[in-house]
């Protein structure tokens, strides 16, 4: 068998595979609260889920996550890890190349100094390398700290 | 399929038209200046084209794939999409030469998915390679068949790094060399004067004797009725005014200023958008059985609620209101009937098929002598078993596609690889004509094969038409982290044998996943003469999507870590073990020579810090690399890489090197950290924070060498650069610790 000819199969093969199936059946269960063109009935007011302060530390911190690891002996990637970070001392880590700001801040991280630095980093501190990240939403920076805090203690 | 008859003389072409002869059969002949074209179309179809590309006020359509207005501005019509990797702007670029156009006047066009604009050219490239250097009488036969088979298979694809190799070589230049011989005619005929006394330069017909001179825009309409030769003379490398520069992409202002437009991004005209967020099942195969949405349907902004049986979509006023109310739908869905609960389960699924083929069954890939045999002469043997993991694409654009279905017609605006196959799919979900089916094409904020899958399209299109919306569907990150399709895991058992002499005389590689490009398995450029492939088919838990590279992504790692086991088990230097493998594989030979000598090989390094090597041929192009590895600090830091290219010849040299490095940190990413976890069947990761990336500051400075060895056909561009990144830092590894990696990724095995 031609070799050029096995080559091109392979190819075939991903491009018919998607050809020919029949219709795709209908749905199976269709909800309609409202049609198209249909005027929106008043504002639900109904309540949007409670929260578990736990499972919600650990979904609030998956904005710091693109900057941040939390685990014990990690290295720091674009900041630093904050693993054990309620109780330490403001630019204490070997591993990370902090801003002079920070190292001189005297700064001793407790969960008061962690929510008005995750509030306004650079208002807080100025000079400091945390250039994005700042949470304005207090609720969602109580979840941060907390679930610092539980990996401090 | 592979003969075992022992034929001394061409023992090496058994192996090495694996890799080669499809793209040498469509080369470029010595010389290269003499290129068979077949890019244009069969007659010329512009009275049927040009209400569809060539609409605007004082254009011209000269032939399919090029345009000119009243302005004279050349539009290239390029049938490839553009994600990043500059197709669009190179195919141009190419197009552009050969019809002497001034670059400043060129523009890119995207071709619509009709149907007019398949890619045969690369459909002929990978399925009938030995018609490519047919007689120019019989040209237009092979060209019309080849543009019916495309049609058929709806091959308008990007993919396989292609688009200069194939429809750039094969339609783009003979489209504007053939535009050119249209203008030259037309200006003639006016003129009165011979065609060859007229000179073309930046986009201008020049006849000096007489001092006539004129932009193209004045002839393009007399050009458009001249006939049109399907086999023009291409310019030879000396003539280039374009190619061979690296000339500023087209598509690079409107992503700097914020003006392009991605898929994620369409705002039809006229379309009041309604949003879908959309929750697929958790393990591959199984169905909502009992869908809970009580609350959802009370959320705010919430128009409707679907079980599709499939997945589950939420119609919102808004995205977050549409993700938000989706959250709250409990689902219950179908056990699985997969064995594969976890990532043990499938290696086992592998091991049990590899234990099944033992040392010499399985379907043979490739063989040359006797391996088995050979191993039992040898003087020294050894063996190794490596794996990989599944892993995702992840591109930074999510997986969307926004549909309308109205009075029985359907748009869809996408970021496809394939548009054509999105057209036919949602025809046939639909029930409906391909033809009612208008696919809309933006720049796509990634892909990497993943928008080679087109399943996402027909959902959307599914909603619109169940709702009577017309909606946008966003997938979440981590709905494309879990519920998408995946480059395989694998498992590679190994055998070598070296004789006396520390020549590696027997290769043994078994393995159970072989999708594509063929070859990819069978390290053809060693002259190792006792060498058996065999591939022992196992079953996927996950589906399987090709990605960046494809096998070479997988095959890369095992055979070039294997090499460099043998070369360790010989006593020898990585690189000079290699260079004595490639005595009949010159270019393969220069390029790691290249690439040895840019990352001074040889040399001291720091203590802690070490370099390995590895070579890959795909996709036509050669690529060494040299990764260097620092361990001063228990964990490994990426300092540098060397890489030395051979595309044959490298059309736009900064894109080239742009593609080079994506794919190099491509690589590096997935040797890192790429890695997908199974737990009850379902993928663990979810989103870029235990998905990870390679980080800036992990990132390596890396230098790429291009060597252009002339007349050879051209190679690609956008994979080849990442096969050779995990071997070469593996092997680094080894170098500095004297521990073999034979699993990836790598980072965690130094937590």
């Amino acid at each position: 068998m031609h070799k050029g000819a096995v080559i091109g199969l392979s190819v075939f093969t991903m491009v018919l595979a998607g050809c020919g199936n029949d219709p795709a059946p209908k749905p199976v269960e269709q909800i309609v609260v409202r049609e198209p063109g249909e005027a929106a009935k008043p504002e639900s007011t109904s309540e949007v889920g409670v929260k578990d302060p736990a499972a919600a530390g650990v979904a609030a911190f998956a904005t710091c996550s693109s900057c941040h690891v939390a685990e014990e002996g990690a290295a720091s990637m674009a900041g630093p890890n904050l693993y054990g970070v309620v109780g330490r001392k403001a630019g204490s880590l070997d591993d990370f190349a902090y801003s002079d700001a920070l190292v001189n801040s005297g700064i001793t991280w407790t969960e008061a100094e962690l929510d008005a630095f995750i509030a306004d980093p650079a208002g807080k501190v100025p000079g400091t390398l945390m250039a994005a990240g700042a949470m304005p939403d207090a609720e969602t920076r109580a979840a941060i700290v907390a679930y610092l805090r539980s990996l401090s203690e | 399929m592979n003969d075992q008859t022992p034929l001394q003389k061409n023992e090496r072409s058994r192996l090495a038209k694996w890799s080669r002869r499809g793209f040498i059969g469509a080369g470029v002949l010595a010389g290269g200046g003499l290129l068979i074209g077949v890019g244009v179309r069969p007659g010329n179809p512009i009275s049927d084209l040009a209400p569809k590309v060539a609409g605007g006020e004082g254009e011209q359509l000269i032939n399919s794939w090029v345009k000119i207005g009243a302005d004279n501005i050349v539009t290239a019509i390029v049938p490839h999409c553009e994600m990043g990797q500059g197709a669009h702007s190179v195919l141009g670029q190419m197009l552009a030469d050969e019809l002497d156009a001034a670059w400043d006047k060129v523009r890119v066009m995207q071709a619509p998915a009709d149907g007019s604009y398949v890619v045969s050219d690369t459909a002929r490239l990978f399925a009938a390679p030995f018609t490519m250097n047919a007689a120019d009488w019989i040209e237009p036969t092979w060209n019309g068949l080849f543009t019916q088979i495309a049609r058929f298979a709806d091959v308008m694809i990007t993919g396989g790094s292609s688009s200069i190799r194939s429809t750039g070589q094969r339609s783009m230049r003979v489209a504007g060399a053939a535009a050119r011989k249209m203008l030259v005619g037309a200006a003639a005929e006016e003129w009165g004067v011979a065609p060859d006394e007229i000179e073309t330069r930046d986009s201008t017909l020049i006849h000096t004797a007489s001092g006539k001179s004129a932009p193209y825009s004045e002839f393009a309409s007399a050009a458009a009725e001249q006939p049109m030769d399907q086999t023009p003379v291409l310019k030879k490398a000396s003539e280039y005014r374009l190619m061979g520069k690296s000339k500023a992409r087209t598509d690079i202002p409107s992503k700097v200023d914020g003006s392009a437009e991605f898929g994620i991004d369409s705002q039809p005209e006229g379309l009041e958008l309604s949003y879908t967020a959309v929750v697929r099942p958790p393990v591959p195969g199984t169905t909502v059985t009992k869908m809970d949405a009580a609350r959802a349907k009370d959320m705010p902004g919430v128009l409707q609620i679907l079980n599709m049986g499939e997945f589950v979509a939420v119609v919102a006023e808004s995205y977050w209101q549409a993700q938000q109310a989706l959250n709250t739908i409990g689902i219950e869905w179908s056990k699985s009937e997969s064995p594969v609960k976890t990532m043990d389960d499938q290696y086992a699924v592998f091991a049990k098929a590899l234990d099944g083929a033992g040392a010499t069954g399985g379907s043979e890939a490739a063989a040359r002598g006797d391996a088995n045999n050979a191993l039992g002469n040898a003087t020294k043997t050894l063996e190794a078993e490596y794996k990989v993991p599944y892993l995702a694409h992840a591109p930074m654009e999510p997986m969307n596609c926004t549909a309308s279905y109205k009075d029985g017609k359907c748009d869809i605006w996408t970021s496809t690889q394939v548009p054509l196959i999105a057209r036919t799919q949602v025809a046939g979900q639909l029930g409906m004509s391909k033809d009612d089916v208008i696919i809309h094409q933006p720049f796509l904020g990634g892909a990497f094969g993943r928008r080679l899958g087109a399943e996402y399209v027909a959902m959307a299109a599914r909603v619109a038409k169940a709702t009577g919306y017309p909606v946008k569907m966003i997938w979440s990150r981590e709905e494309d982290t879990q519920k998408a399709l995946y480059r395989n895991a694998d498992t590679c058992r190994m055998r070598g044998g070296v004789d006396g002499a520390g020549k590696l005389i027997a290769f043994d590689s078994a393995f159970t996943q072989r999708h594509d490009p063929a070859e990819a398995c069978v390290p053809a450029m060693y002259d190792i003469p006792n060498t058996a492939i065999r591939v022992a088919e196992a079953d996927l838990h996950l589906p399987f999507q090709a990605w960046r590279s494809v096998d070479h992504s997988v095959q890369g790692f095992f055979i070039e870590s294997f090499i460099d086991e043998a070369a360790e088990a010989a006593g020898k230097d990585p690189v000079e073990f290699r260079l004595a493998m490639l005595g009949k594989s010159p270019r393969h030979k220069a390029v790691l020579k290249k690439a040895a000598e840019i990352a001074k090989w040889g040399e001291e390094t720091g203590e802690g810090t070490a370099k390995g090597v590895a070579i890959v041929e795909s996709f036509g192009t050669i690529v060494a690399e040299v990764v260097e590895v620092d361990l001063t600090s228990g964990r490994p830091r990426l300092t540098n890489v060397w890489a030395a290219c051979d595309a044959g010849y490298v059309m736009n040299p900064d894109g080239f090197r742009n593609q080079i490095e994506g794919g190099i940190v491509f690589g590096l990413t997935a040797a890192m950290y790429g890695e997908l976890e199974l737990k009850d069947g379902a993928i663990v990761q979810s989103n870029f924070h235990d998905y990870k990336m390679l980080r800036m500051d992990e990132t390596p400075d890396i230098e790429v060498a291009i060597i252009d060895s002339g007349d050879v056909p051209v190679g690609g561009a956008g994979e080849p650069g990442l096969p050779p990144a995990a071997p070469a830092l593996a092997n680094a590894i080894f170098a500095a610790t004297g521990k073999r990696l034979r699993q990836l990724p790598i980072a965690k095995q130094f937590a």
